[in-house]
């Protein structure tokens, strides 16, 4: 990632990342559109003028990714918007994972529903540790929470999922 | 965390996000133009090497404001014997054969120049990588990069002077592994 972020270019650096930058975008947006925007917004700052900071990029762009999420939330005027364009993207091509061989892919719209089905807060927590790799520490500064209430939403949301998922687990 | 718990967390760690869309790639190949290369590290040896143009600015800079303070200065110590002798002129002939006395105490000799206002601006943050201190211990090192400003105020009118210097502060924070 350090070659990337300091030598190569920002399709480079985008490639690597951008798609679960997207899924963590996509816990603090109504629709995947919305999280490609505010994916947007947050990535043209972060690599126009934040690129030099130090800590980890990702952890910088995480934050701004979700403050970009809020302030778009507010937004009252893009609202009616962002309902017409979730209604046509729920149609089908929402998915925040990529579609994957036989019958692995109905495994993937399983545990997608059933992530869909937690509460935001653990959700978030579980993607943020799961897909970015992040610690507890490092989630509860993204998240401005303690890294113990960040561990313990984390475990609640694994024995949701494993409570959802049990019977294809098993069966 | 039990078994099962580990096992979910596999499976979770298999399923691959999507990809960003191509009307998102679009509107990043829009946004940066030609910037798609980073722009190389950038050097600073602004600090440590005098022959910079940088340092050339800031010594010109620290040179125009000696030669400001000077200038005021003088000023000062002409305008001062003119009107001491304005006021020799109207004194009594017998206290102009007495000498130029200065009559004043010591302790009455206004400070001509105060410093007021010291601050100073991070202009630049660069994380210059890790380092090992005493040879085994992961730091990460810092360079914060002010301009220190001081300014000096006239007591008894209203010139001021204002002195900006250039200062690299070098951090070395060990690097929690976790």
């Amino acid at each position: 990632m350090a070659a990337a972020h300091e030598e190569g270019t920002w399709k480079d650096w985008f490639e690597v990342h951008g798609p679960r930058l997207l899924l963590c975008a996509r816990q603090w947006t109504r629709s995947l559109a919305d999280a490609e925007d505010v994916l947007q917004e947050a990535f043209v700052r972060y690599w126009r003028h934040q690129r030099q900071l130090p800590g980890d990029p990702r952890a910088l762009l995480i934050t701004s990714i979700r403050r970009a999420a809020l302030d778009h939330a507010r937004s009252e005027s893009r609202r009616l918007i962002r309902e017409e364009k979730s209604d046509r993207e729920l149609e089908g091509t929402e998915s925040s994972f990529a579609r994957l061989p036989g019958e692995g892919d109905e495994r993937r719209i399983e545990i997608e529903a059933a992530l869909q089905r937690l509460p935001a807060e653990q959700r978030e927590v579980l993607v943020l540790k799961i897909w970015q790799e992040f610690t507890f520490e490092q989630i509860g500064g993204i998240l401005d929470i303690p890294p113990n209430t960040a561990a313990s939403r984390y475990r609640y949301a694994l024995t949701a999922l494993r409570k959802e998922l049990e019977p294809l687990c098993h069966g | 965390m039990d078994e099962t718990l580990e096992e979910l967390e596999i499976e979770l760690k298999r399923l691959p996000p999507r990809r960003p869309s191509a009307a998102l790639w679009l509107e990043l190949e829009r946004e940066f133009g030609h910037e798609g290369k980073a722009a190389p590290a950038r050097a600073y040896r602004t600090a440590t090497n005098l022959a910079s143009w940088k340092w050339r600015g800031w010594r010109t800079t620290g040179v125009a404001a000696a030669l400001v303070m000077l200038a005021a200065l003088g000023l000062e110590f002409f305008a001062r014997p003119s009107a001491a002798r304005q006021s020799k002129a109207r004194q009594p002939v017998s206290s102009a054969v007495a000498g130029p006395v200065d009559q004043r105490s010591p302790g009455s000799m206004p400070d001509r120049y105060r410093p007021v206002a010291a601050s100073n601006v991070l202009y630049d943050l660069k994380d210059e990588g890790t380092v090992y201190v005493d040879g085994d211990v992961l730091a990460r090192r810092l360079r914060y990069r002010y301009v220190d400003t001081y300014t000096w105020k006239n007591s008894s009118g209203s010139a001021s002077i204002k002195w900006s210097v250039p200062r690299d502060e070098i951090r070395v924070l060990p690097v929690a592994m976790n």
